[in-house]
């Protein structure tokens, strides 16, 4: 029998061990134990579960920003780019390259319109639209040397949130929650918060792929009802739900009696923990005992000033993003595993200068205050912060046919960046350096399998040894390759 | 272990890339070290060079492990190279990428690997040069290594023997021969059969394995009473029989064809006819299509003598494969990925494999080569999409229908017609040409030389030579056109402009624009005395006609209208560039002299460039009545030329000009064409289809997968561990791939068919890694019976209904399902089958059952998908919100979980938390989790809550004031069996309780009871029985088979 499967079977045992449930459960643990059905460890498939070493991450908050935010606007200056303005790259560097929408003959270069400057102790240069995030410069470990082998967005989105760049495999989130369970009892291990419009990936950026669908992410709505199907129907009272699911429990506890199939006793504990769902993702989303300084530093209730083109996910983004950030916070005191916000308008083909400014606005004060939030609160240094996203951009400006200016940057995988704070992260460096234009990479290359092995690396696990056997094959989460880069390491 | 051997394939594989026979030459050229020289003496193989091998190349490159694909002990492999070419060049030792290995010549790439062995020796290498050199002889004799292939021994490549039923001690037990082969194993453990299961079990266990519906209380009740020694086979009967089974036993199929509604990819667009391959899956099984003719219809229907319909439609299978149009995308790489995801999924359903991996390199684990990979590859590469149209057989039969009522009323006009055009026309038309011979006056228009002409705009016009002017140079955005012209005519009563195209006009259109647009703004006609432009006087103009549909908003009249914001123009979007043509009458009428010169002014003011790119003017002199009678000046010119002296293309013009004005032929051929119009329109359902591109590609390996990395051309060729394609095949195609995986040698197929089969009525497969047949896969818990039954399937013709009948009247199928603690620890898995298993139901299954428990399920066959309500900000989360969904009306809303239609970016909720297919590859093993999520969707998903409604009310209904009945009749409606007293006694102190809390309340009770139109008798009953429907709709035993 494959591992997985022996996983599985051994973990329906008993799903009993840890819940505090909010109804009238039997003994039901005890049944099991006298059948010689239950396992001797615990067998939650959620339940936590010993790393490989020591762990300096407990949780995860992954910023997707997908669509690709342009490396060159906002983390990584490049004087000699804007000194060869309007100049064209020679050919030796674009003769094999693809691109998506450029026209390489006629293609230049286009510098930035934007000022960096350094900030922090450390002297990160980050670009003026993130002046919030620049405060934070001493905890963050900015990657100016990313790498990508994916061209367009799904692909690319596929192979950051899974490793692979294709579908069916199980996203970071996922394999986090497989392999080390989580410490929410009443909220999922792994919830997913998205604003703007939808990206490339759709739900595929959060599957679980071959795993089962209790390792998928679970998407939370920030206002509303956080979670599909969480209200009662109409006319059913919440003292009337806990009244029929007793009901519930004590019949299938009946019939577990009479069959004896575990199975039965982990749809009990489903059924509980939704109870308890019930109450906890509401709680969750009410941020009424969050402080007015609180909820200013994440900018909640901010409107979106000035804004023009209605794009950068329309209105009311501004508030909603923030409102994510802030509930990250909150699911990581909750000890969800895994929180994945997603937001996806950052594909600039055009307009670059004004859309950046307004994504960057968007972005910079709430992520700079969870940063400095979970910090003073003491949960940084568990608590693993990436900004990630599936590519970067050209430093050549997006010359796509009859388009007149050219005031947009194309999709560029050979070199980009993205930043990780705490969770055992060294703040405070640049890692890696682009080349003088931004075009490949000097030093020190991170492939997106090594970015996974190293937040892996951070959660204890050796990233060679997570393995599922799938289709005749021990997958992991970085496919065949991936190195921990050690000078990310605290 | 594992990840060095990973490490060193990598780095091996890389250099081997960097360094491709074609590339030997040019390297050869450069500051490299030489070669070693090739000995001199005649070189013996077996002798000089199998040591070699064997010391230095046989630890990564022999049977045991093929390092990039190569493999140097067995003759055939080593000459056929690795997996970037051949290594060895016959005759030619320094084109040959094995001397450059080993001889050093670039540090990068050298053989064996630093640390894997030392090098050779310039002697050693010599003598390798010598041996290419001279010919590369390998000897029958050590054609293969003596130990054989390691593949060899593997069973499920082992020929399929159809094996002895075993005698067995039990044998009352035993109703079929798959009892004897479970027996067996349990005898030998010493441990029973468990009892056969209860009838009300036994119904609804086969209600939903053959049809994924629960049995309603009737049917349960006459098989529960039915005393017939054979009750339980004419149940087996009747369910083989319903229509149901091809949906049941279809979405197991659509899970391996990884069927979809959409692209998938970020732009996932709609595919509204997808559901046509889904009817055709349908049909064909619900006909129980044997699965060797299922096969062949699938992946190569279309190459079939005189494809039928649904053998075309059939090879919609492959096009459930993804397609991307993200912008950007390259066309050429999509396309290789759909054929790739074609040979993977043909792999994982037919051969139980997983060959994916080899696209890159040589299968680890298996013997499948990359070569071989894209042998399979080349079945696929020269293939196109095609939609065809594939109406429905009732659509086709409307159609037929209605196209014969209309070509009977069609007949008798047509007739009229060609009656009237044989008998009376060319009578009438000698008649009219002998009036017009003797006509005085002009009979059309007179074309007229400019004299000067300017364009205000600074643009160039010049003169043609039949008298238009041709617009160039610069391109004003607006213009005036003057003309003068000169005429001979005395009297001047209309005048025509023709709107003409030219090769030099953007798009050869009319227009200087580019989007052919013109638009004149005000044509105005002066009149002076030749010498005194002051005495300037404009024509006024009237009835103006034009040839061309015009723009609605800019009709003709409003050339003449006297006003500059308005104007003419041409429906350019629906009419194509080409001559158009505008006449005016003038009022008055206007006398010409030797004197007097008469100016046209075409005003262009609509902005854009909207301006004539060529254009002529033709004046007359005719009575203003007979303005619109004008003959065509092509027509006048062949009217000049006497009758028998014209071709027969100058006669058609005269003919079609006098039909054109002839009013008996007008008035008949305009009822034909108002009939005509009326053509009933062909169904408009298409199926995707496969079909072979008009050009075959050329065949390459992909170095590492990569489609712009071409290999050596490779063959079409089936993997060389299987049995060979019939030696006279010729210029294999997918047909014969087809026919060789459905050939009675192969031994994968028939094995990994029955597998399935067996997993989707036991619960657990004889071969647990269903989609794994290979070295790494798990070996067959009983591999006789699994022998047993694939010989069976083969020998009853393929008949899948045959072997589902065959395993479900087995006793180890009707056994019962209760769990055997005494069992657990020593066959956890229950994999000696010593009971039979349950399990939650698939998705799909879960929601026709509440459907089908309350009454509401609509079931209706095939057909187009439908989309049941959806959470509103669900569909949102697709890309750039291009996610449509317009919710179902109606009793579409109620069709099974198979039709709900599936966008892949967004699935349907429902379907993924219950571990439905993603369906972007194939599935060949659905997991079966058990989440709080799902406890949430069946307890408050207003889809269900509907469902809890429906069956609450349906109780309350039958029922109305026997609280008993009414309860047990809810729980039987779902569970096949009426409550026990215990299980009643909870649901009658759960319904008195929720009774109390509603009967005050009225808001919960209408809130409860949802549908307004309901009696209001009983109010409170009906919404306690709702409240308590709900909770029996979630108990375990409802989702669970069992």
């Amino acid at each position: 029998m494959d591992p997985l499967r022996q996983h599985l079977t051994q973990t329906r045992r008993d799903f009993l061990a840890t819940s505090a449930s909010g109804l009238g459960t039997l003994a039901l643990a005890s049944l099991l134990q006298q059948d010689g059905l239950l396992a001797s460890e615990s067998s939650d498939p959620l339940a936590t579960k010993q790393p490989h070493f020591a762990p300096k991450a407990k949780n995860c908050i992954f910023i997707f920003m997908a669509g690709a935010p342009s490396q060159l606007d906002l983390f990584d200056p490049k004087p000699k780019l804007n000194e060869l303005h309007g100049k064209p790259l020679p050919e030796s560097l674009t003769k094999n390259v693809r691109f998506a929408f450029i026209q390489k003959e006629s293609a230049v270069l286009i510098g930035s319109k934007r000022k960096f400057k350094p900030h922090g102790e450390c002297g990160m240069e980050l670009s003026d639209v993130l002046p919030n995030l620049g405060t934070c410069a001493d905890d963050i470990a900015l990657i100016r040397s990313m790498r990508s082998t994916q061209f367009n967005h799904h692909p690319g989105q596929l192979l950051m949130t899974s490793g692979v760049p294709r579908f069916g495999f199980p996203s970071v989130g996922s394999w986090l929650n497989y392999g080390l369970g989580t410490a929410s009892r009443d909220l999922p291990g792994y919830v997913v918060l998205t604003s703007g419009r939808g990206a490339s990936g759709g739900a595929s950026n959060w599957t679980s792929g071959f795993l089962p669908s209790t390792y998928q992410g679970v998407l939370f709505r920030n206002k509303g009802e956080p979670v599909l199907n969480l209200n009662n129907p109409g006319g059913v009272s919440m003292e009337m739900q806990k009244k029929g699911l007793e009901t519930l429990s004590s019949l299938n506890q009946a019939r577990y009696e009479r069959i004896r199939d575990p199975e039965i006793a982990s749809r009990i504990s489903s059924y509980e923990l939704a109870y308890r769902m019930q109450t906890a993702a509401p709680d969750l989303i009410d941020l009424s005992g969050e402080t007015k300084a609180t909820l200013d530093a994440y900018g909640v209730g901010r409107t979106e000033e000035g804004m023009k083109f209605g794009r950068g996910g329309g209105k009311g983004t501004y508030h909603s993003f923030s409102t994510n950030c802030l509930l990250a916070r909150r699911l990581v005191e909750r000890g969800v595993r895994f929180t994945n916000i997603i937001h996806a308008s950052w594909d600039h083909h055009s307009n670059l200068n004004q859309e950046i400014e307004f994504n960057a606005k968007m972005a910079d004060q709430p992520v700079a205050a969870l940063i400095k939030d979970l910090k003073e609160r003491g949960l940084l240094d568990e608590t693993l912060v990436v900004w990630g996203c599936e590519f970067g951009r050209t430093p050549l400006g997006e010359n796509r046919g009859k388009r007149e200016a050219n005031t947009g940057r194309d999709h560029h995988p050979f070199a980009f960046s993205l930043f990780m704070a705490g969770g055992g992260i060294k703040g405070g460096q640049v890692y890696g350096r682009s080349d003088e234009v931004g075009w490949g990479i000097d030093e020190d290359p991170v492939e997106v399998n090594d970015l996974h092995a190293t937040m892996l690396h951070l959660f204890g696990i050796d990233h060679l040894k997570l393995t599922v056997r799938f289709n005749g094959r021990d997958v992991r989460l970085t496919d065949v390759a991936g190195n921990v880069v050690p000078g990310l390491l605290a | 272990m594992l990840n060095r051997t990973r490490l060193i394939l990598c780095s091996i594989t890389l250099f081997l890339i960097a360094f491709p026979t074609a590339d030997v030459r040019s390297e050869e050229k450069q500051n490299k070290p030489e070669l070693p020289p090739a000995a001199e003496r005649k070189v013996d193989f077996i002798k000089d060079i199998q040591p070699i091998f064997a010391e230095s190349c046989y630890m990564c490159h022999a049977a045991d492990t093929q390092e990039a694909g190569l493999r140097l002990d067995a003759r055939k492999d080593a000459f056929n190279g690795g997996d970037t070419g051949r290594v060895i060049v016959k005759g030619d030792s320094a084109k040959s990428p094995l001397i450059h290995f080993v001889a050093r010549i670039d540090s990068d790439k050298v053989m064996p690997p630093e640390d894997e062995g030392d090098p050779l020796t310039a002697e050693q290498v010599g003598l390798l040069r010598a041996w290419i050199d001279q010919g590369a002889d390998w000897p029958d004799s050590v054609a293969l290594p003596e130990e054989g292939d390691p593949w060899a021994d593997h069973w499920s490549f082992q020929p399929i023997a159809r094996p002895d039923v075993p005698d067995v001690k039990n044998s009352l037990w035993v109703r079929n021969p798959i009892d004897a082969f479970i027996l067996r194993k349990l005898e030998a453990e010493k441990v029973d059969p468990s009892p056969v299961a209860s009838r009300p079990t036994l119904i609804r266990r086969l209600s939903l394995d053959l049809l994924g519906l629960p049995p309603t209380p009737e049917e349960v009740q006459a098989f529960v009473y039915d005393e017939r020694p054979d009750a339980y086979e004419r149940l087996v009967e009747r369910l083989l029989a319903s229509p149901h089974f091809g949906e049941r036993w279809g979405r197991h199929w659509l899970d391996l064809a990884r069927y979809a509604d959409s692209d998938g990819y970020e732009k996932d667009r709609p595919r509204p006819w997808a559901w046509r391959y889904r009817n055709w899956v349908i049909d064909a099984i619900n006909a129980d299509m044997p699965f060797d003719q299922f096969t062949i219809e699938q992946l190569a229907g279309d190459l079939l003598p005189n494809a039928t319909l649904d053998q075309q439609i059939a090879t919609g299978f492959h096009r459930n494969t993804l397609t991307n149009t993200e912008g950007g995308t390259d066309k050429e790489e999509d396309r290789v990925k759909q054929v790739v995801d074609r040979v993977n999924t043909t792999g994982a359903v037919w051969l139980g494999m997983t060959v994916g991996c080899a696209q890159c390199h040589s299968h680890k684990y298996d013997p499948l080569k990359q070569r071989e990979y894209y042998g399979l590859f080349a079945f696929y590469n020269s293939d196109k999409e095609v939609n065809i149209p594939a109406p429905l057989p009732q659509e086709l039969a409307k159609y037929n229908a209605a196209k014969a009522k209309f070509d009977k009323e069609l007949a008798p006009l047509k007739a009229a017609l060609d009656t009237y055009e044989k008998n009376q026309l060319p009578q009438k038309q000698a008649a009219w040409e002998k009036k017009l011979a003797a006509t005085t006056g002009p009979l059309g228009w007179t074309v007229t030389k400019p004299v000067s002409f300017t364009s205000a705009g600074g643009g160039t016009l010049t003169k043609q030579d039949d008298k238009s002017l041709l617009a160039s140079g610069v391109k004003p955005v607006k213009d005036v056109y003057s003309v003068v012209l000169n005429t001979e005519l005395k009297q001047v009563t209309g005048i025509r402009l023709e709107v003409l195209t030219d090769d030099s006009l953007p798009n050869k259109g009319n227009s200087r624009a580019d989007d052919g647009k013109f638009v004149i703004s005000e044509f105005i006609i002066t009149v002076a005395p030749t010498g005194d432009p002051t005495k300037v006087k404009t024509v006024a103009l009237q009835n103006p006609t034009t040839s061309v549909p015009q723009d609605k908003k800019l009709p003709i009249t409003a050339a003449i209208d006297g006003k500059d914001d308005t104007g003419w123009s041409v429906d350019t979007k629906n009419v194509k560039p080409g001559r158009y043509v505008a006449t005016f009458q003038i009022k008055d009428d206007v006398k010409l002299d030797q004197n007097a010169t008469l100016t046209v002014a075409i005003k262009q003011l609509a902005g854009n460039s909207a301006t004539l790119g060529r254009f002529r003017l033709a004046v007359t002199g005719a009575e203003r009545e007979k303005i619109a009678q004008l003959i065509p000046d092509h027509t006048l010119d062949v009217l000049t030329i006497a009758a028998d002296r014209r071709t027969p293309e100058q006669q058609k013009i005269v003919d079609n000009y006098f039909r054109s004005i002839d009013s008996e032929h007008l008035k008949l051929k305009a009822a034909v064409d108002a009939q005509v119009a009326k053509t009933p329109k062909y169904p408009p359902t298409l199926a995707q289809t496969l079909a072979k591109n008009d050009e075959a590609r050329k065949n390459h390996l992909l170095i590492r997968g990569d489609f712009l990395r071409k290999g050596d051309e490779v063959e079409h060729h089936t993997p060389d561990f299987m049995h060979d394609l019939p030696a006279e095949t010729k210029a294999p195609s997918r047909l014969d791939l087809a026919h060789w995986l459905m050939a009675p040698e192969n031994p994968l197929t028939a094995r990994v068919t029955v597998n399935r089969i067996w997993k989707n009525l036991l619960g657990r497969a004889i071969v647990p890694t269903e989609d794994d047949f290979g070295t790494r896969g798990d070996p067959p818990s009983h591999p006789q019976l699994l022998d047993w039954l694939a010989s069976e399937m083969i020998a009853q013709g393929w008949s899948r209904k045959q072997m589902i009948r065959t395993i479900v009247n087995s006793a180890t199928y009707r056994q019962s399902s209760n769990y055997r603690p005494e069992l657990v620890s020593r066959d956890p898995a229950n994999a000696w089958l010593a009971r039979q298993n349950r399990f939650r139901l698939e998705a799909e299954v879960i929601r026709d059952s509440f459907l089908a428990a309350c009454g509401l399920l609509a079931r209706d066959i095939g057909g187009p998908s439908v989309k049941p309500p959806l959470p509103a900000d669900i569909a949102a989360l697709g890309y750039a919100g291009g996610v449509k969904w317009q919710e179902s009306k109606g009793k579409d809303r109620y069709r099974r979980g198979l039709y709900i239609f599936f966008q892949r970016t967004v699935p349907y909720p429902m379907l993924a938390t219950f571990d439905a297919p993603e369906s972007n590859v194939t599935c060949t093993r659905r997991e079966r989790s058990n989440t709080p999520l799902q406890s949430l969707t069946l307890l408050n998903d207003p889809v269900f809550f509907e469902t809890a409604q429906s069956l609450g009310q349906r109780a309350a209904a039958r029922h109305p004031q026997d609280k008993t009945a009414r309860l047990r009749y809810a729980f039987q409606l779902c569970m096949a069996r009426f409550p026990t007293e215990e299980e009643y006694k909870q649901l009658d102190a759960l319904y008195d309780d929720m009774l109390t809390r509603v009967k005050d309340n009225n808001d919960a009770m209408d809130n409860l009871i949802g549908d307004p139109k309901l009696p209001a008798d009983n109010r409170a009953e009906t919404a306690a029985s709702v409240a308590v429907a709900r909770i029996i709709m979630n108990l375990d035993e409802f989702v669970t088979r069992e």
